[in-house]
């Protein structure tokens, strides 16, 4: 029964998003990955397709982050503003099968997102002559991954903090979570212990978002060792899942006032 | 009993530095199974913070809120028999009013052909039927309250608890929606309802409980706090006889040789004995009813 109750949230969820001004976005920028890809291979010799390929990823990537960011961060303090949250709680509904449900719904609008820009991506690239290896639906997966994760964390944050706060943390954290691993190759950041602890530590608990990150890859190689992937693959799942854990123990006993 | 509220106190704190505040202080009342409960307060009394506790949206500092048998074993079972309505709700913009409708009927378990059939008898009553297929943007205020409530009674709760339903109304939209609370208690429901509009709870409610800056001031029935808290006075007509001034709060002289007298009410049968006993010839006595706006304003200012 609770599943479906997840499932009725996340369908009204999707719904009420659908039709707001969120896809007019996703249709701007679509529009936008095409005239600037159009525009960029006019200015490029001889390899079009990986322009092409490197500004449709570089779209998608932050538009999906754009997405989990502006979206998550008003996803449950909206929800308390408007007394939505109240109307739905009140019935016989779990507080984690609302939280749950609302991810859902978010996450769809994600998906729908990932799968416009994407197709157009590929199509762009498919037409400049360029070749549709498996490394590049990895990396789009990666890409979705990356922007749950960062929903999570910024859901997470909102629960804590206010929304501006929670933009900016989420931010600093998705900076960091890239800037982390080139920080931990620096030699002064490796001669000095305690910075090299620190940074161990950080990247151990908080979220390093270079992993999900392929994009670096894709132009140059067609394809990774899935010992590369699926670890990678794995920890993004995990961390994420942890992050919902997370948030759904601390909506339980947040005070809805 | 259908909610048992004891001994709640909740202190609120913001943060470290901020002073607490205490919003309720060991209040405890309770509402009675298949009664029209109001609950008075004026802004800050702590009504909505009490309901929000009713509701778990959030723990009280201390205190504790029972639910009737009937009700239900578990939360869960619970709220499945309770309809609940916030304060001036705002509900998905971008949802049309069916589709807000069957989204708070499918969570309260009703079937689409249930939700079909409820529409189609409280739509037309509500004066929404015609705009169910426009989005909730589009409604006036009137209309989204009218939808709320709808959206409250869908599952047919046995308990229906309303956050201030009747404020931001017009005078015709207040009145519909009271007629449809009288209609939904004399259905057998146990309604219990917050308001700050005096004349409209002792219009429609059998009972009321009055918070005062989070404390309890009083929790009984209407016409109880009528008869008893206040002194009431007595309007008496005397023909003829000489003036009574000396007992009479007022006394005014009419036509005729009448004199209208205002007696409170513990000396009014001394004031009778008297009036007859000078050859007066009492014929009028009538009951003074202040109403139930004046004592919660005697009330707010006298505790």
């Amino acid at each position: 029964m609770t599943i479906i109750k997840i499932r009725t949230i996340a369908y009204y969820t999707f719904r009420e998003l659908f039709k707001s001004k969120i896809l007019l976005n996703v249709f701007f920028f679509g529009l936008g990955l095409v005239v600037v890809t159009y525009v960029a291979t006019e200015f490029t010799y001889g390899v079009p397709e990986r322009v092409a390929l490197d500004f449709g990823l570089g779209m998608l990537s932050l538009s999906s982050l754009a997405i989990s960011l502006f979206l998550g961060v008003n996803l449950l303090s909206k929800e308390i503003e408007s007394r939505t949250v109240y109307m739905v709680i009140a019935r016989p509904v779990p507080r984690y099968a609302f939280i749950i449900g609302k991810l859902l719904g978010l996450l769809g609008i994600q998906v729908l997102n990932v799968l416009v820009l994407s197709a157009l991506t590929l199509f762009s690239t498919a037409l400049l002559g360029g070749e549709l290896s498996s490394i590049l639906f990895w990396t789009i997966g990666f890409i979705l991954l990356e922007s749950l994760l960062m929903l999570f964390s910024v859901v997470l944050i909102s629960l804590l903090a206010n929304s501006i706060l929670s933009v900016l943390f989420a931010v600093v954290l998705l900076i960091l979570g890239h800037a982390v691993k080139e920080t931990q190759g620096l030699s002064f950041v490796e001669n000095n212990p305690v910075l090299r602890a620190s940074l161990d530590f950080y990247h151990f608990v908080l979220p390093a978002f270079h992993k999900l990150n392929l994009k670096d890859f894709v132009i140059y190689k067609k394809s990774l060792p899935l010992d590369y992937l699926l670890p990678n693959l794995a920890y993004g799942l995990t961390y994420s899942l942890g992050l919902l854990l997370l948030i759904v123990f601390l909506f339980q006993r947040k005070n809805l006032d | 009993m259908m909610i048992n509220f004891s001994n709640v106190t909740k202190i609120f704190k913001s943060d470290l530095l901020a002073q607490q505040f205490t919003a309720l202080d060991c209040v405890s009342f309770q509402v009675p199974e298949g009664s029209m409960v109001g609950f008075l307060g004026a802004n800050g009394a702590g009504k909505t913070t009490s309901l929000k506790i009713i509701m778990d949206f959030i723990r009280p500092t201390s205190g504790e809120v029972q639910f009737g048998q009937t009700l239900g074993a578990s939360k869960l079972e619970i709220r499945k028999n309770l309809g609940f309505l916030p304060e001036r709700p705002y509900f998905y913009p971008n949802l049309t009013g069916e589709e807000f409708l069957y989204f708070m009927g499918a969570l309260s378990e009703v079937s689409r052909n249930d939700i079909a059939r409820e529409l189609g008898y409280w739509a037309p009553r509500f004066r929404v039927d015609h705009a169910l297929k426009r989005e909730l943007k589009t409604y006036s205020k009137g209309m989204l309250q009218r939808i709320g409530f709808l959206a409250t009674i869908l599952h047919h709760p046995k308990l229906i608890i309303l956050d201030e339903p009747l404020s931001g109304l017009d005078p015709i939209g207040r009145k519909e929606l009271k007629d449809v609370i009288i209609e939904v208690h004399r259905r057998g429901k146990t309604v219990f309802f917050s308001s700050h509009i005096v004349p409209d709870v002792e219009e429609i409610c059998d009972r009321v409980i009055f918070l005062k800056e989070g404390k309890l001031v009083y929790d009984g029935s209407v016409n109880a706090l009528l008869v008893n808290e206040q002194e009431r006075d007595f309007v008496v007509h005397v023909r003829g006889g000489h003036e009574l001034s000396k007992i009479a709060k007022t006394t005014v002289a009419l036509p005729d040789g009448v004199h209208r007298y205002i007696v409170p009410a513990p000396v009014k049968d001394q004031f009778i004995g008297e009036a007859m006993g000078s050859g007066g010839n009492v014929f009028s006595l009538e009951l003074v009813k202040p109403s139930l706006e004046e004592i919660f304003y005697q009330t707010q200012g006298r505790r």
